[in-house]
């Protein structure tokens, strides 16, 4: 096997595992679902409907079976606080205040079309399922919490206690629970329907009709219908006041209103994408520019031996012709001394050539 | 008759402008006009006590079809409003018909009728007054407290019985009086004969009697972890009754018996005996009906709806033992109202 026919082989391996592992991505539902999927459930959260009981939380935390809290959840003065979801609260109801009124507000992971965790996940644990859930899957997690700082939402939480194997914890949607033709603990549990379960196309079109039939009622705007390129869990505010028309309305909720209308994800997937890529060409590329720098630098001395050979040849040729012209005129004696010395002096040269092409 | 006719001739802005006007007519009150014509209480200002309103045009149809006229009863606005620039917002005591007719005119800015009789949010001006329209004067009202806690769950129908709470006027009209007044030139004796005739056979509307309905009511479809709640059905209708007694708005515009049972009762036909709650809302939460709350989701949402929209203090929306007594068994660390 020659140089050529390796590098020919290298080559192509690598162009085939780069292909291979974009077709994998591909195949896996990967991070983007852009557009997102048309039959995928959501929640819509209606504030100007919610009390702040807390009984999502209650309903959340006993369906997953998680570690009671402190507080009971009948302490309902907990929710003056600005609490943040963790790895045992998944979610969190907090009050805020618009107009002068206080106004609850639930707070988990909203599950958007396109997560920005996933995109951050380089070990792939975090995948939007077609029922509208982003769910994780711990068996990769390395623990990285790329995902907590990727989030726009802060939903993400890690198990900072655990010494062996924490994993990150967040809202699953009840995905387990939808599995079994279950409703989300939290949306069986809230007493007021200030939480609405369906279809994320039709709870769209049930809070345009809320708005449409409570003039004066509602913030125009559904937070999630667009932010961050959409989640399946969507927000209503309550309608500023005209005299203190605000245009904050859900700033004053704590909630994040420079997002944008794009996934979080598309910032990054230019450069991630072009990872595998890199990984399968650039030994290939470099590899094969350093071999071609090595032969032509071996071609050249070659060819510059072969020259100095030749020039060699040239001037013992010149020495004898010179040499037998002395004999003819001077006499054999006198030819022989000065062959001797022509000798002498092509030696020193040599000599002193080759100790100079060492030094190079 | 007569309005058959107007409908079938299908003149829709005229249609509409009637509208408007028929809306002045009938924001007015009638409760005021129970003495005849010539004993009609006076003004301070010097206008007429009620007025007829017209869909005046620059094509007035001599088959007299047009929208229907709307009685304005004036004395009870002027008595109500102090500041006569809210409705005359060019300071000028003319009438609205004088600028704003069916096609609109140059000195009313091309306003139409219509728009200066129904406009929900006229744009505020950027100097001067800024006007109301019938509807967006009398929308603002459904804002005091006796009129929150029903309205912040129900907003009125816009259908056709909405517009004839004020496109009412006597039947005794004539269709050359529709075609005079609808080319501004009906004498205004006449038009204030209209307007005192149809006023004085207006008669207030009977509602049903909170005897009508039940005394208590046991809610208990849907009772787990609190005994069931028992709703004092005849105290809350009472106590509804008794805060509009006086109210002449309420009076022109709760125009069948049923009206204030429907706020509770809603989305069914008008009737005393209406349907259960749980006709419609289910038990449990009904996938098939997302817009739909559920059963204990709808009684709350009555409930609180009306109760915070009254300024109810009490009692808290959390508070789940007030309404609702613990079920025995019960664990104690239960919040939040589950019926």
């Amino acid at each position: 096997m020659n140089r050529r026919k390796f590098l020919t082989i290298l080559g192509s391996a690598g162009v085939a595992s780069a292909l291979s592992t974009a077709r994998v991505a591909n195949a896996s539902g990967g991070t983007t679902t852009w557009p997102y999927y048309e039959n995928s459930y959501g929640v819509l959260h209606d504030t100007t409907r919610c009390i702040g009981c807390r009984r999502c939380e209650e309903g959340c935390n006993k369906v997953n079976g998680l570690p009671k809290p402190k507080k009971p959840f009948s302490d309902l003065s907990v929710t003056e606080t600005r609490r943040r979801t963790s790895a045992y609260e998944w979610t969190v109801v907090n009050k805020y205040e618009v107009n002068g009124k206080p106004v609850f507000r639930k707070q988990q992971c909203f599950h958007c079309n396109d997560p920005a965790c996933a995109s951050a996940c380089f070990a792939k644990c975090f995948q939007k399922q077609p029922d509208g859930s982003v769910t994780y899957d711990g068996s990769q997690c390395v623990g990285c919490r790329y995902c907590m700082i990727a989030c726009p939402f802060y939903a993400p939480g890690f198990e900072y206690d655990k010494a062996w194997d924490p994993l990150v914890q967040k809202c699953t949607f009840c995905e387990p629970r939808m599995k079994e033709g279950k409703l989300p603990g939290c949306i069986e549990a809230c007493p007021i329907d200030a939480l609405t379960f369906g279809r994320r196309s039709d709870l769209i079109k049930i809070a345009r009709a809320r708005m449409h039939e409570n003039p004066g009622k509602y913030a125009d705007y559904i937070y999630g219908e667009w932010d961050a390129g959409g989640t399946a869990w969507m927000v209503l505010a309550p309608s500023p006041e005209a005299a203190a028309a605000s245009g904050h309305e859900f700033a004053d909720l704590g909630l994040d209103t420079h997002l944008g209308n794009r996934p979080i994800g598309e910032l990054t997937y230019g450069a991630l994408s072009a990872v595998p890529m890199i990984v399968a060409f650039w030994p290939v590329l470099f590899g094969g520019a350093y071999a071609m720098t090595k032969r032509r630098e071996a071609m050249h001395k070659a060819e510059q031996e072969a020259v100095a050979r030749e020039a060699g040849e040239d001037v013992a040729a010149a020495v004898a012709a010179a040499v037998r012209k002395i004999e003819e005129t001077q006499g054999r004696s006198a030819a022989d001394t000065a062959r001797a010395a022509m000798a002498d002096a092509l030696k020193a040269r040599e000599a002193a050539c080759a100790h100079a092409g060492e030094d190079k | 008759m007569q309005k058959d006719k107007h409908m079938r001739n299908g003149t829709p802005l005229l249609l509409l402008a009637a509208t408007a006007l028929a809306c002045v007519a009938c924001l007015t009150n009638w409760g005021a006009g129970t003495a005849p014509a010539a004993s009609l209480e006076a003004t301070d200002s010097g206008a007429p006590s009620a007025m007829v309103i017209f869909p005046v045009g620059a094509k007035p149809n001599t088959e007299g079809a047009a929208m229907k006229p709307v009685l304005f009863n004036h004395l009870v606005h002027e008595k109500k409003i102090e500041n006569c620039e809210s409705c005359h917002h060019t300071g000028e005591p003319v009438a609205c018909t004088s600028c704003h007719t069916v096609e609109g005119t140059p000195d009313g800015k091309f306003v139409t009728l219509e728009r200066a009789m129904h406009a929900d949010r006229p744009a505020k001006r950027e100097n001067g007054n800024t006007p109301q329209s019938c509807v967006s004067c009398h929308t603002e009202q459904l804002a005091r407290r006796e009129c929150a806690g029903c309205h912040a769950l129900v907003k009125p129908a816009r259908n056709e019985e909405w517009c004839k709470a004020c496109h009412n006027v006597t039947s005794n009209i004539t269709k050359d009086d529709v075609h005079q007044g609808a080319a501004g030139k009906l004498v205004s004796e006449r038009n204030e004969a209209l307007a005192a005739e149809t006023l004085i056979g207006r008669r207030d509307v009977s509602y049903l009697t909170p005897t009508d309905g039940p005394y208590k009511v046991k809610i208990d479809a849907v009772a787990e972890k609190y005994e069931p709640s028992l709703f004092t059905h005849r105290r809350h209708v009472n106590s509804l009754m008794e805060r509009i007694k006086d109210d002449k708005l309420a009076k022109a515009f709760h125009t069948s018996p049923e009206t204030l049972c429907s706020v509770c009762h809603h989305k069914s036909p008008l009737s005393s005996t209406p349907p259960k709650c749980a006709s419609c809302h289910s038990p449990r939460i009904d996938p098939g009906h997302p817009e739909r709350p559920h059963l204990k989701a709808a009684y709350h949402l009555q409930c609180m709806g009306c109760h915070t929209g009254m300024k109810v203090g009490r009692p808290l929306n959390t508070s789940c033992t007030t309404c609702h007594k613990e079920r025995a068994p019960q664990s104690a660390d239960q919040p939040g109202g589950a019926k």
